[in-house]
């Protein structure tokens, strides 16, 4: 280069120059075009669609014009790296994993609001499946301190994460529970309880392996996760929950009292029938026909916002709520107000139809609505599969031949006669 | 060709041989380009960017995201900085190694210096104003080193000086952008025009002085002798800028400069405990003992050590000067090469410790 005339240089060096710049202007065409949304709710603009665009949108209640993605995600709105983008995401690829829930979940006063309907008795959802069985474990936990001596009663005193009712007073008169630490038990089968038996409630991390795969959070139930390997994300919240959600942590094996260990299902079940959960229960023809939404509450799922120890405290729906019993046809409730609970919910699960002002529903004995169960035009009552969309007309027990003792409603008095044998149908 | 007004701000001629690449290394002359890269881009960014902790993080984004070429801009404002220190202490070690520090330069040697100082502050500065996780552990330690200048009063009274009240907040941002915008850059322009005219005013580029034997001037006299004029100095210059922004263009478009989420938006600080390179060995030696002594007073020594250097140990004279290590220049040689080893070992350390 020495020998080369000093024009000759610059003009190489020109050259160069123009090639980097070049090299920039190619490296910024390459680059995503920015694509904006601002949501309704947030009123900030966001750019997440730029690389999600083929997203489908979550659900219905939750349309992206609206909810955009950031308020329940979280991230770096403005980013178009994804890195970065990414790098403060509420519960990774789930914010409604129950460590951030408030903030995704609730945030805006979404989940988290008080009671706004009609009928509506508990409101904020948030915590209620904060201090709800599936989520603490308290039940379980208690029981096997309980039973291997820990304690001397079996009521709840630890949960799988520490928890407060924020919600005074309480039904329970349980206002915290301290986290369960199977390292300070002294018993070897708590112990092993611990280390074995914490991985299904809502905020567990599972362990490895298709038995136990699931989801966190509301996304437990809410994301239909049902036959799939989870490796790809979900981007779907549902209310119309099918059985099969359930059985991801309700029928996918046992865990054994004898050696604290849990055994994954072996068998591959062929049909609906066979697939129903625990080998040895007993069941009536409802109870594998239709979704378990379609009869247990919302309440029995997502808890009423006190700290229970056991499932039987929560767990309150019985085959009379909807069937009534000899001496009467199920509660019922008649719409007098559009902003009623059961209007909203039927509205938000559309599979019922218009339920309107005037309409009667079934009501729970503590004054939950089931309000995809109504009474018609003929006084016969219709049940319509929150999941399976299917109408279901009711049979009541009043008038029948059913021969139960008025003191005998529990669902077992109602198994000895309705029973239905696994290999008896077809 | 008669001379244009950039062709009058050099002189009518410089000696040949010290207007050797291999002899300035060009690092001056660098310098002085990227400081112009730095206030055309650093100018763009002020459009965009806000100094106020919400949205100083967000407004960064928003220019490396959407605006439309302020990413090439930003990577080009922070690689233009992170080569201005480079070309600067190359600039001052070829000072150092060729005696270029000895009378009468000695007092634009304390000007470099200052510039030095200003170069690094302003680095400090800009660094902080993206106010995001990824400086904030550097920030915290080095505002708080000055807590620990005794007496407490007086340590307190820095911090609050710097920071604007008891911890790092709006007012420490706004603090550091008037810096960063004013009070530090203006020091810079002035001391920029200062330091040239200086070298000027000192008699051009350090060369050792004409030998005449009997009237004829003699073999390496001669060559000595030969000059290149402004033009030819102008069209090295350019030679220099064009490769110069070409490799910055090149940087700039394939290394990104840093970003992180804004402050308080994760718990990922952890993983940014880090100084900015370089002070890397400020944070070298911090892991050595006392914040005060190491975080303060020995880099405030080795500052003092630098500064010395032409008037306490011995200058090479005149006939020694234009080349590569002067004999009488040992001792400054030996000191400098000392002290750029402690900044590569300390540095390395900062780098590696955690």
């Amino acid at each position: 280069m020495t020998s080369m005339p000093q024009y000759v240089k610059i003009l190489l060096c020109s050259f160069f120059l123009l090639l980097a710049v070049l090299l920039a202007g190619w490296r910024y065409s390459q680059q995503p075009k920015p694509v904006a949304l601002t949501p309704v709710l947030s009123k900030e603009t966001e750019y997440c669609l730029t690389c999600h665009a083929n997203l489908p949108e979550i659900s219905p209640s939750h349309p992206v014009e609206t909810f955009g993605c950031v308020i329940c995600h979280g991230g770096q709105r403005l980013a178009l790296d994804a890195d970065l983008a990414h790098s403060t995401m509420r519960g990774g690829r789930n914010p409604s994993d129950l460590s951030v829930v408030e903030v995704s979940c609730g945030g805006s006063n979404c989940h988290n609001r008080l009671p706004n309907h009609e009928g509506d008795l508990y409101g904020n959802q948030i915590q209620r499946v904060q201090t709800s069985l599936q989520a603490t474990y308290a039940g379980a936990i208690a029981q096997v301190r309980y039973a291997f001596g820990a304690q001397p009663d079996p009521s709840a005193r630890m949960g799988a994460f520490a928890v407060q009712d924020t919600t005074l007073p309480t039904s329970t008169n349980i206002t915290s529970l301290s986290i369960f630490d199977p390292k300070s038990e002294m018993n070897p089968a708590i112990r092993s309880f611990g280390e074995n038996c914490l991985y299904c409630h809502l905020s567990a991390n599972p362990l490895p392996g298709p038995a136990y795969a699931h989801l966190v959070g509301c996304a437990a139930c809410h994301t239909p996760t049902a036959n799939t390997t989870l490796e790809q994300p979900i981007h779907q919240l549902t209310l119309a929950v099918p059985y099969t959600q359930c059985n991801i942590c309700h029928n996918r094996g046992n865990y054994s009292m004898l050696d604290m260990q849990f055994h994954p299902r072996q068998d591959q079940a062929v049909d609906r029938l066979r697939d129903y959960y625990q080998p040895i229960a007993q069941f009536t023809h409802c109870e594998w026909t239709l979704d378990c939404v379609d009869c247990h509450t919302r309440v029995e799922a997502m808890g009423d916002g006190d700290l229970h120890s056991s499932k039987k405290e929560v767990q309150y729906v019985q085959c009379r709520t909807c069937h009534g019993t000899l001496a009467e046809p199920p509660l019922t409730r008649t719409i007098i107000s559009p902003n009623d609970l059961a209007v909203y919910l039927a509205f938000i699960n559309p599979v019922v139809g218009d339920l309107q002002v005037g309409d009667t529903i079934v009501v729970t004995e503590k004054g939950e609505p089931v309000w995809n169960m109504r009474r018609v035009a003929d006084g016969n009552f219709e049940l319509y599969g929150k999941a399976s969309r299917k109408r279901f007309t009711v049979p009541l027990v009043l008038n029948s031949k059913c021969q139960q003792k008025e003191d005998e409603q529990a669902a077992r008095y109602c198994h000895t006669c309705h029973i239905v044998e696994r290999n008896s149908l077809k | 060709m008669r001379p244009s007004f950039f062709h009058h701000l050099h002189p009518p001629t410089i000696p040949a041989d010290q207007a050797r690449w291999r002899f300035t290394l060009g690092a001056g002359g660098l310098s002085l380009f990227l400081a112009a890269v730095l206030l055309v881009t650093g100018l763009l960014l002020m459009f965009y960017y806000v100094p106020t902790p919400e949205e100083a993080a967000l407004s960064v984004q928003t220019l490396t995201f959407l605006v439309p070429y302020g990413g090439l801009v930003r990577h080009l404002h922070y690689w233009a900085a992170q080569f201005l220190v480079i070309t600067a202490v190359i600039h001052l070690g070829r000072v150092l190694l060729t005696g270029a520090y000895a009378r009468p330069r000695r007092f634009n040697y304390l000007l470099g210096l200052g510039l030095l100082i200003l170069i690094l502050l302003l680095d400090f500065t800009g660094y902080v104003l993206r106010w995001d996780e990824g400086i904030r552990w550097a920030l915290v330690v080095g505002t708080n080193l000055l807590k620990t200048i005794p007496p407490t009063n007086l340590g307190q009274a820095f911090y609050g000086l710097v920071i604007g009240g008891t911890e790092p907040g709006a007012a420490t941002l706004v603090r550091f952008y008037a810096w960063h915008i004013v009070g530090l850059f203006l020091p810079l322009l002035v001391l920029v025009g200062w330091h040239i005219f200086r070298v000027r005013r000192d008699g051009g580029i350090a060369a050792p002085p004409l030998e005449v034997a009997d009237g004829i001037l003699l073999g390496d006299e001669l060559r000595r002798r030969e000059r290149i004029d402004r033009f030819e100095l102008v069209r090295r210059e350019t030679i220099a800028a064009l490769l110069a922004m070409a490799v910055l263009l090149v940087f700039a478009t394939f290394l990104p400069a840093p970003i992180a989420p804004p402050i308080g938006t994760t718990d990922q600080q952890v993983a940014h405990a880090q100084a900015p390179w370089f002070f890397l060995w400020v944070q070298g030696l911090l892991h050595l003992g006392d914040p005060f002594w190491m975080g303060v007073l020995v880099p405030l020594g080795i500052l003092v050590l630098i500064a010395l250097i032409p008037y306490v140990l011995p200058q090479p004279p005149p006939e020694e000067q234009g080349r590569w290590l002067p004999r009488h220049g040992r001792l400054a040689q030996v000191v400098t090469v000392v002290m750029l080893v402690f900044l590569i070992v300390f540095t390395l350390r900062g780098l590696l410790e955690k």
